[in-house]
C-alpha cells in the first residue's frame, strides 16, 4: 500500500511532517530555554503555528475546489463557521435542544460533534451546491459571496430568534467557555498538545487532497476546469464532480471550524464574515491554486506577514502603529498578485527558469496555463 | 513588455531593500539587548531560578533604575481599527500617556524601594475577537506580561477571558457586558477577570428612574447591531420590567445605516419615548432620523454616547437628549467635595496635553482606571518574585486593595464577589444643552 | 476570454413559448405572494399607506446611491471584465476628500456655497485621478492575469485605500453640510407624516444629471464610443486602432468619478467614516448583478429596486436581517435571471 501516488509528494509530506514534529518538540523541550517564537525573533509564535494548521485545512479544501475544479467560492467562511458553531452550540447549549446536560461533560461528545458538523456541513454544501454550481465564473463567485454573507447574518442574528427567548449563537458576542478536547481524562491542552492534533488533521487533509487530485476524480476535475463542455463530451458527469469538490471542501472547512472552536474556546461571528471568506481566498491564491502545497504555504505567508506587522509594526512606523498594518498588508498582497499571479508554489517552481531567462532565452519564459 | 516587467521587478526589489533596511534599523535600535542580556543571567545566581526564563530587558535604561530590577510589563489590547475604534483609540491614547508618564518617572517603586521600569505593550484587536485572542496569547506567552488591560468590546473581551484564566493572568476589561466578569451559566465571578466601565444595567436603572418620574410606561428601544447594543436591550428589558415600564417595540440598526425604516415602525408602535443603545456615529444618526419624523419625541441614550463626536455629528437633533454618563464630561460642574473631581480634572488636563487637544471621552477613562489599578498593583510587589507569583499577587492586590478608590468611572470597591465594584450612582444623569453635556440629577427633574 | 463570450456563456437556452407563459404566471404568483406577505407583516405593525410611502421614499434614496455605485461596476466590467472591489473605496474617498477640502483652513474666507461647490469638484477630480492611478499601478501590470487574480488585486487596493483613510482621517465620522441649507441641519418637506429631506432631491437630481452626461458621453463622443466598442469586442476594437489599455484606464477613471459623486451626495445624509466603502460597494454590486452586469440603465433600475425592497423588507420585519433581503435577491437573480432582471434571454451558447 502506498500512501500517495507520487514519490515527490510523499517526500514533501514527510518533510512537512518532520518540520511540524521538530517544531513541536522544540516547543515542548525548550532547549536552552528558547521556544519556537524566539527562533523568529518573537514574530511567528507557537500560537500562530496552530492557527496556520487550522487554516491550512480550510485552504486545502478551497484549493481543490478553486484550483482543480475551477469553481470560485467567496463564501467558504460560512462552512468554516458552520463547523465552529455546531461544536460551539452543542458543547455549551445542548440543553436548548432537549439533550441531556450530562453530554456536555462527556469526553467523546465534542469528537462526535466534529463528525456531525462535517456531515451536516457536507449535506448543506450538497443542497446549495446542486443549483449554485450551475453558475460559472463571476456569477458563481457572487452567488457564493451572497450565500456566505447570509449564513454570517444568521449567526450574528441568532438565526432570527431573540437572544432573550432562544439563545443559540449568542448573537454578536458569540459563544464562550467552549470546553477543551479530551481523550478520556487526558486533556488535549496546553497548546503544545493541541498543536499536534491540529497538524495531524492538517497533514491528513493534505494527504487526502493529494490522493484525490491524482485520482480519477482529480483528472475529471481538471478536465472540468479546462473546458466543461469538452469534459461533458468525454462523458464526465460534470455537475456531480463539481458538487463533490464543494462537499469535500465544505467538510474540511467544517473540521477546521470545530478545531478552531475548541482552540479559541470562544466563537463569534466576526471571522466568518465576507472579509473572512476573502482572506481564505487570498491565502489560497497567494499560495498558488494549481498545487495542493500552495495551501500551507499561502496560509503561512499571510499569517507570518500579519504577525510580523503586529510584532514589529510599531517599531517600523513610529507614531501610527497598527494603523499602518492594513496598508502594508494590502501593498504586499497586490505586489504578490502582480508578480506571482499563479501564487508562491508556481513562483518557486519557476525560480530556476527565471535565471535562465536572464541569460537571454525567452522561450521558456511563461508556461501555458489552461 | 519585457522592459516593463524588468521595471516592476526593480521597483519591487527597491521596496524590499527599503523594508529590509528598516528592519535592520529596528534591530540596531534594540542593539543594547545583548549587553543587558547578561544581567538577568548574573541575577539568576542569587535570585530564584525562574528569573533566568525572563526575557532580556531590552528597554532603554531609565535614569534612576537599579541594575537588574525586573522589568514589569503591562499588555494592552484595544480596538484601534474596526467598528470599535471610536472607543479604542482614546483607550490607546490613555495607555500611551500613562506609559510616557511611567517612563518619565523611571517606572514604579516597590515597597522595598527597588525601582522597576514598566513596559506597556499595546496591540490592536482590529475589533475582531479572533485577532484579540491572538494578541492576548502573544502578550501572555511571548511578551510574558504581568497583567492584561484588554478588551474594548464585549465580544473581544470574552474571547480573551479563557486565555487569561488558563494562564493565570489578571485581566482588566474596558467593555461593558456583565458576562465578562460573571459566568452567566453558573453565576460565579471569574477569578482572574476584572472590569472598569459601568454596566448597561446601571444605565438602564437611571433611564428607568427618569422615565418613571415622567410617568412614561411604554417605550421603544432601538439599538445598534453589536454586542454593546444587544446588551443594552437585555438589561433594559430586565430593569424596565422592575419599574413597570414596557418595551413595546425594539429593533436593531447598523452603524453605517443611511436609512432608518425602524423610525416608521416606532411611529406605528405608539410609544412615549425612544431609548437608544448605541455609540456614535449610529447613535447620532438614529436620533436625527427620529427627530425628523417626530420632533417632539423624547429620546434617551445610554452611556455609550458620552463623547464629543455624538454631539458634533447631529448638534441640532441631540439637543435636549437626556442620558446617564460617567462624571468625566461634567467634571467642572461637580461639587467640590466629590472625591472624584480632582482625579477627573487632572485626567482631562493630562489627556488634552498629551494628545494636543483631543477631547476626552469616558472610554479613555475606563483605560485610565484599568492602567492605574495595574500600576498600583505592580508597585506593591517585592523584588524577586517569579512571573506566576507576580501575576497572582497583582490579582490579589486588585481584588483586596482597590477600596473606595476614586477613579474616572466611579469610586471603586472591589470584593471577591464583585469584580467591578461600582453601583449605578457611578453614573450621573446629564442633559445636552447648548451643545454640551450638563449635569441633570434627580433634584433637577420636574 | 473576451467579455461577450463570457457573458453569453452564462446565458441559458431559450425556453419554448408555452414554458415562457408558465413562467410569467409563476412570476405574477410570486410577486403577489410577496406583496401579501409584506402587507400582512405591515398590518402587524399598524402600517398604513403613509408608512409605506415613507419606507419606499427612503428606499428610493438609498437605492439611487446603489445605482450610482452599480454604474461604476458596470463600466469597469464592460471594458475590462474585472469585478472591481475597490469601487466602494472610491465612494469613501469622494466623501472624505469633499469633507476635508470643505473644512480646509485656506478656504475659510470663502462663502459656504462656492466653498462647497469647489470642494465637491476638487474631490471628484482627485478621486478620478486616484482611479486612473490605481489602474496604472495595479491593473495594468497584471492585465494578462486571470480574473480571480485581478479581483484579488482590487481587494488589495481596497484594503490599502481604507488603510490610508484610517491613517489620514482616523476613525471619527465626519459631516458635510447639506447642499440646500449649507448647514448641518437639512430642510425637510412634510406631507402628513411622510418626510423627504431636501438632500434626497439633490441625490436624485445629481444621479439623473450624471446618467444624462454618461449617456451623451457613450453615444456622442469619440472616447465614449471607443469605450463601447471595447466592451462589445475587445479584439475588433483593437484592430480599429483603439488601445484597450487606455480604455481600461478611462473606465477606472469614470468608475472612480461616479463612486465619488455617490459618496459626496450621500455624505450630508449620513456621516462618512473611513470604512463606509465595503458595505456600500457590496450593495452597488448586487444592484449591478440585478441589472445583468453589462447594462447601465438596467443597473440603475436594479439599484433603485434593491433600495426599495431592502427598506420595505426591513421595515415590515426586523432591520437586523436587512442584508439578507439583498442577498436572497442576488442569488435568486443569479439562478433564474442571470441575464439580469430586464435582460432578454439569448439563444447563443458558445462552446
Amino acid at each position: 500500500m502506498r500512501l500517495l501516488r507520487s514519490h515527490r509528494n510523499e517526500a514533501s509530506l514527510a518533510t512537512l511532517a518532520l518540520v511540524v514534529l521538530a517544531l513541536g518538540l522544540f516547543e515542548v523541550l525548550q532547549p536552552g530555554g528558547r521556544d519556537v517564537a524566539s527562533l523568529t525573533g518573537d514574530v511567528v509564535t507557537f500560537n500562530t503555528l496552530v492557527r496556520i494548521g487550522i487554516l491550512t485545512i480550510v485552504v486545502v479544501g478551497l484549493n481543490v475546489l478553486m484550483g482543480y475544479a475551477g469553481q470560485v467560492s467567496l463564501g467558504q467562511a460560512a462552512f468554516y463557521g458552520l463547523g465552529a458553531y455546531v461544536s460551539g452550540i452543542f458543547t455549551t447549549r445542548a440543553e436548548v435542544f432537549g439533550l441531556p446536560g450530562g453530554l456536555e461533560g462527556a469526553w467523546w461528545w465534542p469528537w462526535l460533534l466534529m463528525g456531525v458538523g462535517m456531515a451536516f456541513t457536507g449535506l448543506f454544501a450538497y443542497l446549495v451546491g446542486r443549483p449554485i454550481l450551475r453558475l460559472k465564473g463571476h456569477y458563481l463567485a457572487m452567488a457564493t459571496l451572497g450565500l456566505g454573507i447570509m449564513v454570517y447574518i444568521l449567526f450574528r442574528e441568532n438565526f432570527g430568534f431573540r437572544t432573550s427567548t432562544v439563545n443559540l449563537t449568542g448573537g454578536f458576542d458569540g459563544l464562550f467557555d467552549i470546553p477543551r478536547l479530551r481523550l478520556g481524562s487526558w486533556e488535549l491542552w496546553p497548546i503544545t498538545r493541541y498543536y499536534f492534533l491540529v497538524w495531524l488533521a492538517a497533514l491528513a487533509s493534505i494527504a487526502v487532497a493529494l490522493n484525490l487530485v491524482h485520482s480519477r476524480v482529480g483528472r475529471a476535475l481538471r478536465a472540468i476546469h479546462g473546458s466543461e463542455v469538452a469534459a461533458e463530451a468525454m462523458a464526465v458527469d460534470t455537475a456531480e464532480f463539481k458538487v463533490r469538490a464543494l462537499v469535500f471542501s465544505a467538510m474540511l472547512a467544517s473540521l477546521a471550524g470545530s478545531l478552531y472552536a475548541h482552540f479559541q474556546a470562544a466563537v463569534s461571528p466576526g471571522p466568518f464574515s465576507f472579509i473572512g471568506s476573502l482572506e481564505l481566498v487570498v491565502m489560497a491564491a497567494v499560495g498558488g491554486l494549481r498545487n495542493v502545497w500552495g495551501a500551507p504555504l499561502g496560509v503561512a505567508l499571510i499569517l507570518a506577514i500579519e504577525e510580523f506587522l503586529r510584532a514589529k509594526g510599531h517599531e517600523l512606523f513610529a507614531g501610527i502603529g497598527s494603523e499602518a498594518e492594513p496598508v502594508v498588508f494590502g501593498i504586499i498582497l497586490v505586489l504578490i498578485m502582480i508578480f506571482l499571479p499563479e501564487g508562491l508554489t508556481d513562483g518557486l517552481r519557476r525560480l530556476p527558469r527565471l535565471w535562465q531567462r536572464r541569460s537571454g532565452t525567452p522561450a521558456a519564459s511563461s508556461e501555458v496555463t489552461s | 513588455m519585457k522592459r516593463t516587467r524588468l521595471f516592476w521587478l526593480v521597483a519591487l526589489l527597491a521596496v524590499l531593500a527599503l523594508a529590509l533596511s528598516a528592519c535592520a534599523q529596528g534591530q540596531q535600535g534594540a542593539q543594547p539587548a545583548p549587553a543587558q542580556e547578561e544581567q538577568p543571567a548574573e541575577q539568576a545566581a542569587e535570585q530564584p531560578a525562574q528569573e533566568a526564563a525572563e526575557p532580556p530587558a531590552a528597554e532603554e535604561a531609565a535614569p534612576a533604575q537599579e541594575p537588574g530590577a525586573t522589568v514589569y510589563k503591562i499588555g494592552v489590547v484595544v480596538a484601534i481599527t474596526g467598528p470599535g475604534s471610536g472607543l479604542g483609540v482614546p483607550e490607546r491614547n490613555t495607555a500611551a500617556m500613562i506609559a510616557a508618564q511611567l517612563e518619565e518617572q523611571g517606572g514604579v517603586t516597590g515597597p522595598d524601594g527597588v525601582v522597576h521600569p514598566v513596559e506597556v505593550i499595546i496591540l490592536d484587536s482590529e475589533s475582531n475577537p479572533d485577532t484579540a485572542a491572538a494578541a492576548a496569547s502573544r502578550l501572555i506567552n511571548e511578551e510574558q506580561v504581568d497583567v492584561l488591560v484588554a478588551g474594548t468590546l464585549s465580544g473581544n473581551s470574552l474571547a480573551m477571558v479563557p486565555l487569561a484564566t488558563e494562564a493565570g493572568v489578571p485581566m482588566i476589561s474596558m467593555a461593558s457586558a456583565q458576562s465578562i466578569i460573571v459566568d452567566p451559566d453558573t453565576g460565579e465571578t471569574r477569578e482572574w477577570i476584572f472590569k472598569t466601565p459601568q454596566t448597561n444595567e446601571h444605565s438602564a436603572r437611571w433611564q428607568a428612574e427618569y422615565l418613571q418620574n415622567l410617568g412614561i410606561t411604554q417605550v421603544c428601544h432601538l439599538y445598534e447591531n453589536s454586542g454593546y447594543g444587544q446588551d443594552t436591550l437585555n438589561q433594559a428589558t430586565q430593569v424596565f420590567g422592575e419599574f413597570g415600564i414596557e418595551i413595546v417595540y425594539s429593533d436593531t440598526f447598523e452603524r453605517k445605516d443611511t436609512e432608518f425604516p425602524q423610525v416608521v415602525s416606532v411611529q406605528g408602535a405608539g410609544c412615549e419615548a425612544v431609548v437608544v443603545g448605541a455609540i456614535p456615529p449610529g447613535a447620532s444618526m438614529v436620533t436625527a432620523a427620529i427627530k425628523d419624523a417626530m420632533p417632539d419625541m423624547l429620546v434617551i441614550h445610554g452611556h455609550g454616547v458620552c463623547n464629543k463626536q455624538f454631539i458634533d455629528l447631529a448638534p441640532d437633533a441631540v439637543e435636549g437628549t437626556v442620558l446617564p454618563c460617567g462624571k468625566l464630561l461634567v467634571a467642572e460642574q461637580l461639587p467640590e467635595e466629590d472625591p472624584q473631581k480632582p482625579v477627573l480634572l487632572q485626567y482631562i488636563q493630562d489627556y488634552t496635553a498629551f494628545t494636543d487637544g483631543e477631547p476626552v471621552s469616558t472610554f479613555g477613562g475606563h483605560a485610565w482606571d484599568a492602567m492605574m489599578w495595574s500600576v498600583e498593583a505592580l508597585a506593591s510587589l517585592e523584588e524577586g518574585m517569579d512571573l506566576a507569583a507576580r501575576r497572582a499577587a497583582v490579582r490579589d492586590y486588585i481584588e483586596n486593595s482597590i477600596q473606595d478608590w476614586p477613579g474616572i468611572s466611579g469610586i471603586f470597591t472591589i470584593t471577591p464577589e464583585d469584580h467591578l465594584g461600582l453601583d449605578y450612582k457611578a453614573l450621573v444623569m446629564t442633559r445636552i444643552q447648548d451643545g454640551w453635556y450638563t449635569y441633570y440629577g434627580p433634584e433637577l427633574w420636574e | 476570454m473576451s467579455v461577450d463570450a463570457e457573458v453569453q456563456q452564462f446565458l441559458r437556452k431559450r425556453r419554448p413559448a408555452h414554458q415562457a407563459r408558465g413562467q410569467q404566471i409563476a412570476w405574477a404568483g410570486v410577486t403577489l405572494a410577496l406583496l401579501a406577505a409584506i402587507l400582512y407583516l405591515g398590518s402587524q405593525k399598524n402600517f398604513g399607506p403613509l408608512q409605506y410611502a415613507q419606507l419606499v421614499l427612503d428606499g428610493l434614496r438609498g437605492g439611487t446611491i446603489y445605482a450610482l455605485i452599480a454604474l461604476g461596476f458596470v463600466t469597469v466590467f464592460n471594458v475590462t471584465g474585472i469585478i472591481n472591489f475597490a469601487q466602494g473605496g472610491f465612494v469613501m474617498l469622494g466623501a472624505m476628500l469633499a469633507v476635508t477640502i470643505n473644512d480646509w483652513g485656506a478656504l475659510a474666507q470663502w462663502s459656504p456655497g462656492p466653498r462647497l461647490a469647489a470642494a465637491v469638484l476638487a474631490a471628484v477630480l482627485a478621486t478620478t485621478l486616484i482611479g486612473v492611478l490605481v489602474e496604472r499601478l495595479t491593473i495594468y501590470p497584471a492585465r494578462n492575469a486571470e480574473p480571480l487574480t485581478l479581483i484579488i488585486i482590487t481587494v488589495g487596493v481596497y484594503i490599502v485605500m481604507q488603510g490610508v483613510a484610517l491613517i489620514v482621517w482616523g476613525t471619527d465620522a465626519y459631516s458635510l453640510p447639506a447642499f440646500t441649507t449649507l448647514a448641518m441641519r437639512d430642510r425637510t418637506f412634510r406631507l402628513g407624516t411622510v418626510i423627504v429631506k431636501a438632500q434626497s432631491f439633490w441625490i436624485w437630481g445629481v444621479t439623473g444629471v450624471t446618467m444624462a452626461v454618461l449617456y451623451y458621453f457613450f453615444e456622442h463622443t469619440m472616447w465614449g464610443r471607443a469605450l463601447r466598442a471595447c466592451s462589445v469586442n475587445r479584439l475588433a476594437a483593437r484592430l480599429m486602432g483603439i488601445r484597450p489599455d487606455r480604455m481600461s484606464m478611462l473606465a477606472f477613471g469614470l468608475a472612480a468619478a461616479m463612486g465619488a459623486i455617490g459618496g459626496i451626495v450621500l455624505a450630508p445624509a449620513t456621516r462618512p467614516v473611513y470604512d463606509m466603502g465595503l458595505s456600500l460597494g457590496l450593495k452597488g454590486f448586487v444592484a449591478a448583478i440585478m441589472g445583468g452586469l453589462v447594462n447601465p440603465p438596467a443597473a440603475v433600475v436594479g439599484g433603485i429596486l434593491l433600495g426599495i425592497i431592502e427598506n420595505v423588507g426591513a421595515g415590515v420585519t426586523r432591520a437586523g436581517i436587512k442584508d439578507i433581503f439583498s442577498f436572497i435577491i442576488l442569488i435568486w437573480v443569479l439562478l433564474f435571471r442571470p441575464q439580469g432582471l430586464f435582460g432578454r434571454q439569448q439563444t447563443v451558447e458558445k462552446v
